[in-house]
C-alpha cells in the first residue's frame, strides 16, 4: 500500500518561518522512503485548500505546522484551518501531529472522538527560543534546534514505520537530552532550559498509540 | 492567577535577568526579548502571568526532582 502524507507549512511570521524551514527535512526523508508528500506551503496552507486535500487524498499522516489554540490550528493568514466542532472529522483515520500551541488540549481529544487514529501535539503554549540573527538561515540556528529537533524526530520515526508510541518516546528522549545538554552547559543559554522543559511537559499524544502508517 | 506576590515577581525577574541578551523567546505568535519578558512580568499582564507560571512550575519540578 502506498503511503501519503499531507503537511501544512504556513510562512507568515518568524515562528512559522522557522517551522517552514525545519520541516523541509521531514519532506526529504518522506520522499526518500517513497512517501507521497502533499506539501501545502505558504498560500496553499489555507482552510479551503486543506479541506479539499483532506477530502480527496487518503493520506495516513497529517502534519500541521502553525499557530494554535486549545481548539484550533491556524493557517497561513492566521485564520482558522482546523477547529473542533467545525471540521475535525476530516482527520478521521489519520495519524495527526501538530506543532502548534495548545491544540493537544481540546482539538486533539475531539479529533480522536471524530475518528482520528492519533493526535500528537502540545496541550499548552509551545516555546521557541532562537537567535534573531539567524532569521534568514533558521537551519543554522543551534538554539532553535534544541527546541525543534524532537519534532522532526517524531515524524521521521513515524515515516520509518515505528508506532506513535515509540516515535513519541524517541522524541521525548531527544527533548530530555537537549534539556540536559543545556543545563550542563552552565552558561547563560542554560537558562532557556525552563522553556524546553515546559514543551517536554506539555507534549501529549492521544488515541491509538500502537498505530503505525 | 490573581495579583502576583511581590517577592515572587522579584524572584521571576531575577531569573529572567540571566537569559542571554541576544535571543528571542516566542510564545505562540509573539516574540520577546529578555527585557520585554521582564516588562510583562512587571505589568502582570497575561504574558507576564504565563511567564511566572512557567518559572514557578520549573522551580517546583527542580525541587521535586522531576527535572533531570
Amino acid at each position: 500500500m502506498s503511503v501519503s502524507m499531507i503537511i501544512t507549512r504556513p510562512d507568515h511570521d518568524d515562528v512559522t518561518h522557522y517551522l517552514h524551514s525545519w520541516s523541509e527535512q521531514i519532506i526529504s526523508e518522506a520522499e526518500s522512503k517513497n512517501v507521497k508528500v502533499v506539501d501545502l506551503e505558504k498560500n496553499r496552507a489555507i482552510r479551503r485548500e486543506v479541506e479539499n486535500v483532506l477530502e480527496k487524498i487518503p493520506a495516513q499522516i497529517v502534519i500541521f505546522n502553525g499557530h494554535g489554540s486549545d481548539s484550533s490550528i491556524a493557517d497561513h493568514n492566521f485564520e482558522v484551518l482546523i477547529k473542533s466542532g467545525e471540521n475535525e472529522s476530516l482527520l478521521k483515520s489519520k495519524i495527526v501531529y501538530a506543532i502548534s500551541c495548545s491544540s493537544g488540549k481540546i482539538l486533539g481529544p475531539k479529533s480522536i472522538d471524530a475518528g482520528a487514529i492519533s493526535f500528537t501535539g502540545y496541550d499548552d503554549i509551545f516555546f521557541l527560543a532562537r537567535d534573531p540573527i539567524k532569521i534568514s538561515r533558521p537551519l543554522e540556528d543551534g538554539l532553535a534546534e534544541l527546541f525543534l529537533k524532537h519534532s522532526n524526530v517524531f515524524v521521521i520515526s513515524l515515516i520509518k514505520g515505528n508506532s506513535v508510541s515509540d516515535s513519541f518516546e524517541k522524541s521525548k528522549f531527544i527533548m530530555k537530552e537537549n534539556f540536559t545538554k543545556l543545563l550542563a552547559g552552565g552558561d547563560s543559554k542554560s537558562s532557556v532550559a525552563r522553556y524546553l522543559w515546559w514543551n517536554y511537559k506539555h507534549f501529549v499524544s492521544h488515541g491509538n498509540l500502537n498505530a503505525t502508517i | 492567577m490573581n495579583a502576583i506576590r511581590s517577592d515572587i515577581k522579584e524572584l521571576v525577574i531575577a531569573r529572567l535577568e540571566v537569559l542571554p541578551p541576544n535571543i528571542k523567546v516566542s510564545l505562540g505568535n509573539m516574540d520577546f526579548t529578555k527585557e520585554q519578558l521582564v516588562e510583562h512580568v512587571k505589568k502582570e499582564d497575561d504574558i507576564g502571568k504565563k511567564i511566572v507560571e512557567v518559572e514557578l512550575e520549573f522551580i517546583r519540578a527542580l525541587k521535586e526532582g522531576e527535572v533531570v
